[in-house]
C-alpha cells in the first residue's frame, strides 16, 4: 500500500494537450474513482500514473518518492486492463505466476501466492484453463488475480467492467468492493459509469477535458456539485437544469414561466441575471397546477415497477425528468404541475459555478 | 444474376440501392443482358447446382493446365524410351523409380546409379536447411525491428520488400555481376589490397552465395507475413508485461515468440516448399557448379529432360513425381497445422 501525489501533471500529444496540470493527492488505502465522459483524459491520467505514458510536465510521487521518470516496470504498481490483457497462450495459473517469476520468487512462494489469490477469486478450478476457455467475468477475475498476487503498492483499474454484461457487472462490482475491504490496498479506478463511481469510491474525481472539475466523496459530489458539468454528469437520470432568471433577492422565474419561485438564496447573483436552477428528478413533487412552479405536458411515462419516471416539456425549458416512488398513474399528454423541493435545489451562476445556498 | 427464384433479379433488386445509383448505365445494361440467361439456366438445373456453373470455367482451365499435366507426367514416369508422344512410349512400370533409387549407400551419392539425382537431393537438403534457418531468422529479426517505433519505418519496410518484386533471374544476374571473378566485390577487395576470392567457383562459397542471394531476394515476403503477425499481437499484452516488470528478453521468448508461432510455422513451411523448388536463381548464378556442388533437384530434372544430350523424359518425370510427393507432404503438413489452429 502507498499514497500517491500528482502535481501539475500535463500530458500532450503534439499540439493536443490531454491533461492540463492535474493536482491530486490520494491517501494510503483509499479507493479513488476517476470518472468523466469519453475523451476527458481519465484513462490517460491512469496510464501516466502507471508509467505507460510519459508526462509532458509535472511530478508524480509514490510514498513521497518521485517516480515521474521511473519506468512502469519499476514503479511497483499493478494494472487491470479494460481488455483484460491476459496472456492468451498461458494457463490461468501461468498468467498469475508470470509476474512473480519475473520477481525471481521461489517456486513454492509463487505457488502459494497464486493459489491464495485463486481461492480468494474463486478461480481454483480454472487454474489449468487457457483464457479463451473462460467467461468474461472469469477472465476479469484472472486479470484482478494477476494484480493481487504481486501485492502492489497501488492497484490501477482501467474500466475493468466495461466488457461485461449488465448482470455480471453488478456482481463483479460487489466483488471488487469486497476485495478492497479485504485487502485494503490503495486503488485507483477509471470508469465512465457513475454508478460504479458512486458505489465503489471513497472519493470521486470528476474530470472533463483534462481538468479536474471536482473531488469529493460520492455523496458530497452528488449533493454539492461544484458546477453545471458535475451536476449534469453525476446522477442518473441526470439533474434537471432549468434556465432561470433572478427577479428579486432569493426569487427566480423558470424558463418562460412568470410565476416567481422563492429559493433559499440567490447568493451574489444580481437581480436580472441569468442563472441555472438544478433539481434532481427525485426532488420534484407533482402538485396541483395552482401550487406548481412549472407546468409540463407529459411526453413519456416509464414504469419500472418500484418507481416511475415522468418526462415532460414546458415552453422555454429542456425536457424535465421526475422520479416518483411506486407506480404512478399518469399518461402521456397529461398536464402536470411540478414543485421543486426548496431544500434540495441547486443554483448555478451564468458561468456555471455553483451558488452556495446551504 | 439470380440465385433464388424467390428473389427479384439482382440487377433490379439493386436498382433502388445507393450502390446501383452510382453504377453506370452501361454496367446496368450489361447486368440486365447477363441476367436472363442465368435466370433461365437456374430454372432449368435448379438453385443448388448454380454454384458449380460459376466454378466450372475456372475448374476446366485449372484441370487442363494442372491435373492433365500431372497425369501425363506420371505416365511418362512409368514409360521409357526417347519418344515424345505418350502413346509411343513403352510401359516400363516402376523401372525409372528403381533406377533412381538404386544406391550402394544413400549416404554416399557417388555410390548411386543416378548419382546426379542424389547429389541434387543432398544439395537441395543442405540448401533448404540453411536457407530456411537464415530466412526465418533474418525475417524475424527484420520484422521485429520494423515493428519498433523507428524513424523511416515506412521507407525501410518498402526497401526490404523491394527485392521480392524483382524477377529471380534479374536478381541472380545482378549478384553474378557483383560476385564473379572480375565482379565488383573482387574489384573492391583487390583495390583494398586483398586477393581475389572465387565466390562462385569454389564449392563452399558457391553454396553460401546461392543461399545468401535466395534469402536476400525472398526475405521481404516472409518479413511482411511476420510483421503482420507482430502487429496482430494486442499492444495491451505488452503493456501488461511491462506492468509485470518483465525483462525484454523474456517478453520476446515468453510472449512474442509463442504468440507469433502460427505465423512462424506458415513462414517455415512456405520457405521450405520454396527452397525445395529452387531452380532459377541458383541456375543463373552458378549453373549448378562448380561441378555439381550447387546442383539442385529441379535443375537435375530440367537437365535430364531437356538439356542433356540424351533426353530422358521418363527418368526426369520419375524424379519430379518424387519431388512432388515431398512437396505434397509439406503442403499437407502446413494445411493440417493451419486448420488445427483455426478450429
Amino acid at each position: 500500500m502507498a499514497d500517491l501525489e500528482l502535481s501539475g501533471i500535463v500530458k500532450s500529444y503534439g499540439a493536443a494537450t490531454i491533461l492540463h496540470g492535474v493536482d491530486l493527492a490520494i491517501e494510503d488505502g483509499e479507493f479513488v474513482v476517476f470518472v468523466g465522459p469519453s475523451g476527458c483524459g481519465k484513462s490517460t491520467l491512469l496510464r501516466v500514473i502507471a508509467g505507460l505514458e510519459q508526462v509532458s510536465g509535472g511530478e508524480i510521487r509514490i510514498d513521497g518518492q518521485t517516480v515521474t521518470n521511473v519506468p512502469a516496470s519499476d514503479r511497483g504498481l499493478a494494472m487491470v486492463f479494460q481488455s483484460y490483457a491476459l496472456y492468451p497462450h498461458m494457463s490461468v495459473y501461468k498468467n498469475m505466476a508470470f509476474a512473480l517469476e519475473n520477481m525471481g520468487l521461489a517456486r513454492e512462494e509463487v505457488d502459494q501466492r497464486v493459489r491464495r489469490a485463486a481461492e480468494m477469486l474463486r478461480l481454483t478450478e480454472y487454474l489449468d484453463r487457457k483464457p479463451k476457455a473462460l467467461s468474461g467475468g472469469q477472465r476479469q477475475r484472472v486479470a484482478i488475480g494477476r494484480a493481487i498476487v504481486r501485492d502492489p503498492k497501488i492497484f490501477l483499474f482501467d474500466e475493468p467492467l466495461s466488457n461485461l454484461d449488465a448482470e455480471l457487472r453488478v456482481a463483479t462490482r460487489k466483488e471488487l468492493a469486497a476485495l478492497h475491504a479485504e485487502i485494503g490496498g490503495t486503488m485507483i479506478y477509471v470508469t465512465h459509469d457513475q454508478v460504479e463511481a458512486m458505489t465503489l469510491a471513497d472519493r470521486i474525481v470528476v474530470l472533463r477535458a483534462g481538468r479536474i472539475e471536482q473531488i469529493g466523496t460520492p455523496l458530497d459530489v452528488y449533493n454539492h456539485p461544484a458546477n453545471l458539468f458535475v451536476a449534469g454528469f453525476i446522477g442518473s437520470p441526470r439533474m434537471n437544469l432549468l434556465p432561470s432568471r433572478v427577479t428579486a433577492p432569493n426569487q427566480v422565474t423558470i424558463g418562460n414561466e412568470t410565476r416567481p419561485v422563492s429559493v433559499p438564496s440567490t447568493g451574489s447573483a444580481p437581480v436580472g441575471s441569468d442563472i441555472t436552477l438544478g433539481a434532481r428528478p427525485e426532488h420534484i413533487d407533482v402538485v396541483p397546477e395552482a401550487e406548481a412552479d412549472v407546468v409540463i405536458a407529459l411526453d413519456l411515462v416509464e414504469q419500472l415497477g418500484g418507481e416511475t419516471y415522468l418526462y415532460g416539456s414546458a415552453p422555454g425549458l429542456p425536457q424535465i425528468t421526475v422520479r416518483q416512488d411506486g407506480q404512478a398513474g399518469h399518461e402521456r399528454g397529461q398536464r402536470l404541475g411540478l414543485r421543486l423541493k426548496r431544500e434540495a435545489l441547486h443554483l448555478f451562476d451564468a458561468d456555471g459555478h455553483a451558488i452556495r445556498i446551504r | 444474376m439470380t440465385l433464388s427464384s424467390k428473389n427479384p433479379p439482382a440487377s433490379s433488386a439493386l436498382a433502388g440501392s445507393a450502390q446501383t445509383r452510382r453504377t453506370s448505365p452501361f454496367l446496368r445494361q450489361v447486368a440486365r443482358i447477363v441476367d436472363w440467361p442465368m435466370a433461365a439456366l437456374q430454372r432449368l438445373i435448379g438453385e443448388r447446382r448454380m454454384p458449380y456453373v460459376f466454378l466450372l470455367p475456372n475448374l476446366f482451365f485449372f484441370g487442363l493446365f494442372v491435373f492433365v499435366p500431372i497425369a501425363i507426367n506420371f505416365w511418362y514416369s512409368v514409360t521409357g524410351g526417347p519418344a515424345l508422344f505418350p502413346s509411343e512410349r513403352p510401359y516400363v512400370g516402376s523401372g525409372q523409380y528403381s533406377y533412381l533409387f538404386e544406391c550402394g549407400s544413400y549416404a554416399d551419392p557417388s555410390s548411386c546409379r543416378e548419382d546426379h539425382f542424389w547429389r541434387g537431393v543432398y544439395n537441395t537438403v543442405t540448401f533448404s536447411f540453411f536457407q530456411v534457418v537464415a530466412m526465418v531468422g533474418l525475417s524475424l529479426l527484420t520484422a521485429v525491428v520494423l515493428n519498433m517505433k523507428i524513424k523511416g519505418r515506412g521507407f525501410f519496410r518498402a526497401v526490404y520488400f523491394f527485392p521480392v518484386l524483382l524477377s529471380p533471374v534479374v536478381v541472380a544476374l545482378i549478384w553474378k555481376w557483383i560476385l564473379q571473378r572480375d565482379g565488383i566485390l573482387n574489384a573492391w577487395i583487390t583495390a583494398m589490397g586483398g586477393d581475389r576470392v572465387l565466390f562462385l567457383t569454389e564449392p563452399t562459397w558457391a553454396m553460401f552465395w546461392a543461399i545468401f542471394v535466395s534469402v536476400w531476394s525472398h526475405m521481404g515476403f516472409y518479413t511482411l507475413i511476420l510483421l503482420a503477425g507482430l502487429q496482430a499481437i494486442p499492444s495491451d499484452i505488452y503493456e501488461a508485461a511491462e506492468m509485470d516488470a518483465t525483462p525484454r528478453w523474456r517478453v520476446f521468448w515468453r510472449l512474442t515468440l509463442p504468440l507469433l508461432w502460427p505465423n512462424l510455422v506458415v513462414v517455415i513451411v512456405l520457405a521450405l516448399i520454396r527452397a525445395v523448388q529452387t531452380f532459377d536463381e541458383v541456375f543463373v548464378l552458378t549453373g549448378g557448379g562448380p561441378g555439381t556442388s550447387t546442383l539442385m533437384v529441379v535443375q537435375y530434372i530440367y537437365e535430364t529432360a531437356f538439356s542433356n544430350q540424351v533426353q530422358n523424359f521418363g527418368l526426369a518425370a520419375a524424379a519430379s513425381v518424387v519431388l512432388g510427393i515431398v512437396l505434397f507432404a509439406l503442403t499437407l503438413a502446413q494445411l493440417a497445422y493451419t486448420q488445427r489452429k483455426s478450429s
